[in-house]
């Protein structure tokens, strides 16, 4: 391994045997060539002093306990004006670093940037900026649960109290109900990789038609791995709708963005899992009741169309014979109206002489005895 | 009905009833219509009455 770098060996025999110094500097040398990275930690035993070309700190992960010495040149320090303070979290950018002299290993800062609440709230804006640009929380890519899932899948943490409380409420709402839990780490940096991964697992299983995820409140920093990338992007591809169901009202965790829907209380999140088993009874027996009396409504609205039918079929012939009546009584009036007696009856007279009728006043001459008709009998006159 | 699943029965049983409500189904459709809407009840209630719930847990799988 060491074979690359120039570093003296002693043979003994077929044994390669190194000093100190230049098994140092070969593992220093190694190191060199691996690339600067950033390190997340918190800052503890900060030593600095005017005299010294550099200063000092641990680098603590609060979480695992593990601890990496730091070191940066003093005046570059000096510059950021950062004033750090015991236990403020910090991003280092740096490469790691041997000590040549001691064996130390350590990281050698090139830039050390706070990290507090403020930092972290950036970072989260602006993934959510990025997210949100993607489209990963847009209201179209929201899926409607399902009224009646055959299984629900809980991911939940190995503190009783989250997983208790969602499991009672969805059992006390719908008593039926069967749900797969998958417990995992909710906290720490292990969280967000073992949520991912009891995800995939939960959606291998048969009959899951929807997911919650859910954990208690808890501080700031309990509930980021809620809004790291990998799990958010999880959740947004995860095949079944999922409810997100993590911290209190006041908590906004990205995962709530992301999930399909979001629900603030462990009840909330029985309600929209799965129905109230009491109300759907009722519901149920209320359909059927309507289900009987629409059909009787049609059956007897159809028996008494058939009941009018039949009367009107009984009464058909005598409502033709005087339908035929009133029709011959028409036509008899119109002959009346066209007969000359209809004229009579309006004042006129016949004039005959000699059963002839008289049409012109030449065909008559005084003295002459002349016949008149009116519309209710006849006299004789003479002409003047 | 085998195939039927609980939210599949409950939704075809409310259109059934709408339908019903509606006025529009003829005597045969009518009578039709109430028989299968009491077979879908019948379904739904023994869905419920059947179900037993049941929590498990996901097996941990083995860590590397």
């Amino acid at each position: 391994m060491l074979a690359c770098v120039k570093v003296e060996a002693i043979d003994y025999g077929d044994r390669r045997v190194y000093t100190v110094a230049s098994f140092n500097r070969g593992v220093a040398g190694w190191l060199a060539r691996l690339p600067t990275v950033w390190v997340e930690g918190e800052v503890t035993e900060l030593r600095r002093q005017e005299a010294w070309q550099s200063v000092f700190f641990t680098l603590k992960d609060p979480e695992s306990g593990a601890s990496l010495g730091v070191t940066m040149q003093r005046t570059r320090f000096d510059a950021l004006r950062l004033e750090l303070r015991d236990g403020e979290r910090v991003h280092v950018f740096g490469r790691p670093d041997l000590f040549e002299a001691r064996g130390d290993f350590r990281l050698r800062a090139l830039s050390v940037e706070r990290f507090g609440i403020g930092e972290h709230l950036a970072a989260l804006e602006r993934l959510k900026v990025k997210l949100a640009a993607e489209g990963l929380f847009a209201a179209e890519r929201k899926r409607p649960l399902p009224r009646f899932p055959r299984r629900i899948g809980l991911v939940t943490g190995n503190d009783a109290a989250a997983k208790r409380d969602i499991v009672s409420a969805v059992t006390g709402r719908f008593p039926p109900a069967r749900m797969l839990v998958a417990e995992v780490y909710v906290q720490g940096p292990r969280a967000p990789a073992a949520i991912v991964d009891a995800l995939r697992r939960l959606c291998e299983e048969p009959e899951i038609d929807v997911i919650v995820i859910a954990r208690g409140g808890g501080s700031f920093e309990d509930l980021l791995p809620f809004s790291d990338e990998r799990l958010l992007r999880a959740v947004a591809a995860c095949p079944v709708p999922v409810v997100s169901a993590v911290g209190h009202e006041q908590d906004t965790p990205l995962c709530d963005l992301a999930a399909d829907v979001r629900a603030s209380t462990p009840t909330a999140a029985a309600k929209l899992l799965v129905p109230d088993l009491r109300e759907l009874t009722e519901a149920l027996a209320r359909r059927r009741t309507s289900l009987e009396r629409c059909a009787r409504r049609t059956l007897d609205r159809e028996r008494q169309r058939v009941g009018l039918l039949g009367e009107r079929l009984r009464r058909a012939p005598a409502l033709a014979v005087e339908r035929r009546g009133a029709a011959l009584e028409r036509q008899a009036a119109r002959l009346q109206a066209l007969s000359p007696r209809a004229t009579l009856s309006r004042g006129y007279a016949i004039v005959r002489k000699e059963s002839e009728v008289v049409r012109a006043a030449a065909a008559v001459a005084a003295g002459d005895a002349i016949e008149v008709e009116v519309a209710e009998g006849a006299f004789g006159a003479r002409v003047e | 009905m085998n195939e039927l699943t609980f939210e599949a029965a409950e939704k075809e049983l409310a259109e059934i009833v709408e339908r019903l409500e509606r006025g529009e189904a003829g005597l045969d459709e009518a009578i039709k219509l109430w028989e299968r809407g009491e077979e879908l009840y019948a379904f739904c209630r023994k869905r419920l009455d059947e179900a037993h719930g049941r929590i498990e847990e996901l097996a941990r799988e083995v860590q590397s």
